[in-house]
């Protein structure tokens, strides 16, 4: 090969590829709203992005598939956990996470803070990302279902949706708290006291190692029916 | 023994640049020990994973660039044949990097940061990092221009740098859409490394190359064209295998899966085309643990960079590996193989020249280079395997998170096991080059 064919093929080589990649990215740029949803990008989300940088999240969570790989993906939580969950969670991660192997800091996240969080994971998992995380599909096809009829969502998609990101049923939700069915069959207590539990368990019963939850008081009310009718059934099949 | 007064500039470099390589490894070792071990969760509030993985990776780049400027600054009289423009502006240039990288790492254990991943440097020190690379790339260019040499390597250094230097511009503002983020992130980290960073190590070894084996010239240039031409043929559209699960268009894993595929090539020539310079070598071999170096960047390069990469580029494969410890594992074999080990070739190179001494006594060395490459390999294969395992784990078996991670904490153990040997090897290496002495004249060759 003589050092000009060599000249040449580094110029040829270069600049084809240049012109490819510079191309594509004009490209990806025009098809960005419909595989971004970018009308959907609010001031909300933009809000919750920044607290998703403000915390550093991505040196332990991945997004997208980037970051660290110390925590889980975040880019289909919003399907995997749903927003009281997130809340509850970024809000009182030493609670959550007693119990667990692995810790996630107290970040001194607030209320605001978590809410534009949700805004933004809500947003991202719409990204079309040829179903990404391969693992949190399930989620993301049981969210649509609800989604696609909101009449047919029965009790038990509600409380799971608010509780599952530490209490479990039957196969249902995470079992870092408890399981339903166990813990209806030990409250010895009336709705009323339940539902203010769940809005401010610490007010209540002090130590219970439980936060706060962000449902409303209605919602609240029908999660405690729904655990004390657990405890019906128990007591018919006794 | 250094021919030109200017080039001592470079020993404050590389001094900064191998502590900064010691502290990088020890905070390494401590990301092992979040895996392996519960920690309890009034140290992790204080001292987060986030916090101590922002401080591995920017020292990592920290230390890698001061070894490329430092490097830079010692082969670029040589080739000029001449002083450097402005060795104040090299001293203020290295006072400014410096500074920044101190206040930055300062800055994340308080909670200053931009927040995203290898990034996270804030915009006021970017802007720092800015005004000292240009100085860099400004240094560089003055001496050139004032020199009458124009040899092909100046020139790919030259680009190289301001490649380097353009390119980090994209990681700076903030962008509202994540998806453009990361878009643009990557023509940053991607770009860097299989772009502009494999530019200045072609240029590099390219010189250290003709200095020590005195091969011709214009024959090793010959190869620094066709390989550098592949590198950025096969790296700028090979960009595509990062967007493949971010939300953009279908023919990414067309353009990102056959370019990336191709990407090891490059690196194939150049241990081709370094095994064969060695062999037509005219010098005599003075110091042997250089060539080692030399040879050993060539193969752990295309094993780390190249094969490790190769294996889940395509997309098929990409979709169950993606963002698991198998990137873990690719990044720790590539970044050792090709820039660790390059700037240990630039350092054996440059080291003993400052000194001035000619054969160096190398044993310590040698156990440091095996130490380090055997230890790496392994933590490199245990990372893998943790990876195989997660991904079957959590994303096969479909058996939740924390299932499949708690598994983890066995194989982070094994990679601190591992990793202490390789901070051996790293302390052993920094060590003897800090300690440089000549060799005994007795029966040596």
């Amino acid at each position: 090969m003589t050092g000009k064919t060599a000249k040449n093929i580094f110029w040829v080589g270069t600049l084809s590829s240049v012109i490819i990649f510079l191309w594509l990215t004009y490209d990806f740029h025009r098809q960005q709203a419909t595989f971004a949803k970018t009308d959907q990008i609010s001031k909300q989300v933009v809000a919750g992005k920044k607290v998703w940088h403000k915390y550093n999240c991505n040196d332990c969570h991945t997004i997208l598939g980037f970051g660290a790989y110390y925590a889980p993906d975040m880019t289909k939580a919003y399907y995997r956990l749903g927003e009281n969950n997130i809340v509850s969670i970024v809000m009182n991660p030493e609670k959550v996470y007693r119990n667990s192997f692995r810790k996630m800091p107290h970040l001194g996240v607030t209320k605001e803070e978590a809410l534009a969080l949700v805004a933004f994971l809500r947003w991202v998992g719409t990204i079309e990302n040829r179903n990404w995380p391969p693992q949190d599909e399930k989620f993301v096809k049981a969210f649509r279902l609800r989604e696609a009829d909101a009449r047919k969502l029965n009790k038990v998609d509600i409380v799971m949706g608010a509780c599952g990101g530490c209490h479990s049923l039957g196969n249902l939700g995470r079992s870092i708290a408890g399981d339903f069915n166990d813990i209806a069959r030990r409250i010895d207590y009336g709705p009323d006291l339940l539902t203010r539990i769940i809005l401010d368990p610490e007010s209540v019963m002090p130590g219970l190692g439980m936060p706060p939850q962000n449902v409303s008081a209605e919602t609240s009310a029908l999660i405690a029916d729904f655990i004390l009718s657990l405890k019906a059934g128990k007591e018919v099949q006794k | 023994m250094i021919h030109y007064e200017s080039q001592r500039v470079a020993r404050r470099y590389l001094e900064l640049s191998l502590a900064l390589f010691c502290l990088q490894v020890l905070l390494g070792l401590w990301l092992a020990i979040n895996y392996g071990f519960t920690l309890p969760q009034g140290l992790v509030d204080v001292f987060s994973f986030a916090t101590a993985r922002a401080i591995h990776t920017n020292l990592l780049v920290a230390w890698m660039l001061l070894g490329f400027m430092g490097g830079a600054y010692f082969i670029l009289p040589l080739e000029c044949k001449r002083e450097l423009f402005s060795v104040k502006i090299a001293h203020l240039q290295l006072v400014i990097f410096a500074g920044t990288a101190v206040a930055a790492v300062v800055g994340f254990l308080f909670g200053w940061t931009q927040g995203k991943p290898l990034l996270e440097i804030p915009v006021p020190l970017d802007l720092l990092i800015v005004a000292a690379a240009l100085l860099f790339v400004f240094n560089v260019g003055m001496t050139i221009y004032q020199s009458k040499e124009r040899t092909l390597i100046l020139w790919m250094l030259l680009a190289g740098v301001t490649f380097l230097s353009l390119l980090y511009l994209f990681g700076i503002p903030f962008y509202d859409n994540l998806n453009a983020d990361y878009y643009y992130w990557w023509w940053v980290i991607h770009l860097w490394v299989e772009g502009a960073w494999e530019l200045i190590t072609a240029a590099i070894v390219a010189f250290i190359i003709i200095a020590v084996t005195g091969v011709e010239r214009g024959v090793v240039e010959k190869w620094l064209y066709v390989e550098t031409g592949l590198f950025l043929f096969t790296g700028l559209v090979g960009t595509g295998h990062h967007y493949y699960w971010i939300g953009a268009p279908d023919y990414w894993l067309w353009w990102g899966g056959i370019f990336s595929a191709l990407e090891p090539l490059p690196i194939l020539l150049m241990v081709i085309d370094t095994w064969l310079h060695i062999k037509n070598r005219t010098n005599p071999i003075v110091n042997p643990l250089l060539w080692t170096y030399i040879m050993g960047l060539a193969v752990f390069h295309f094993f780390g960079a190249g094969i490790f990469g190769f294996i889940h580029t395509l997309p098929a494969i990409n979709y169950y590996t993606h963002g698991s410890q198998i990137t873990v594992s690719h990044g720790h074999l590539a970044f050792f193989g090709a820039y660790a080990l390059l700037n240990l070739v630039v350092f054996y190179f440059a080291m003993p020249q400052l000194k001035g001494i000619e054969r160096f006594d190398d044993r310590l060395g040698v156990w440091g280079f095996w130490i380090m490459v055997v230890s790496m390999v392994f933590m490199g294969l245990v990372f893998g395997v943790a990876g195989v395992l997660q991904t079957y784990l959590e994303r096969i078996l479909d058996i939740g998170y924390s299932t499949a991670h708690i598994t983890m904490m066995f194989w982070f153990k094994v990679v601190l096991f591992f990793g202490v040997f390789f901070l051996g090897g790293v302390l052993l290496t920094v060590y003897h080059l800090f300690t440089l002495k000549p060799a005994e004249e007795e029966g040596g060759g």
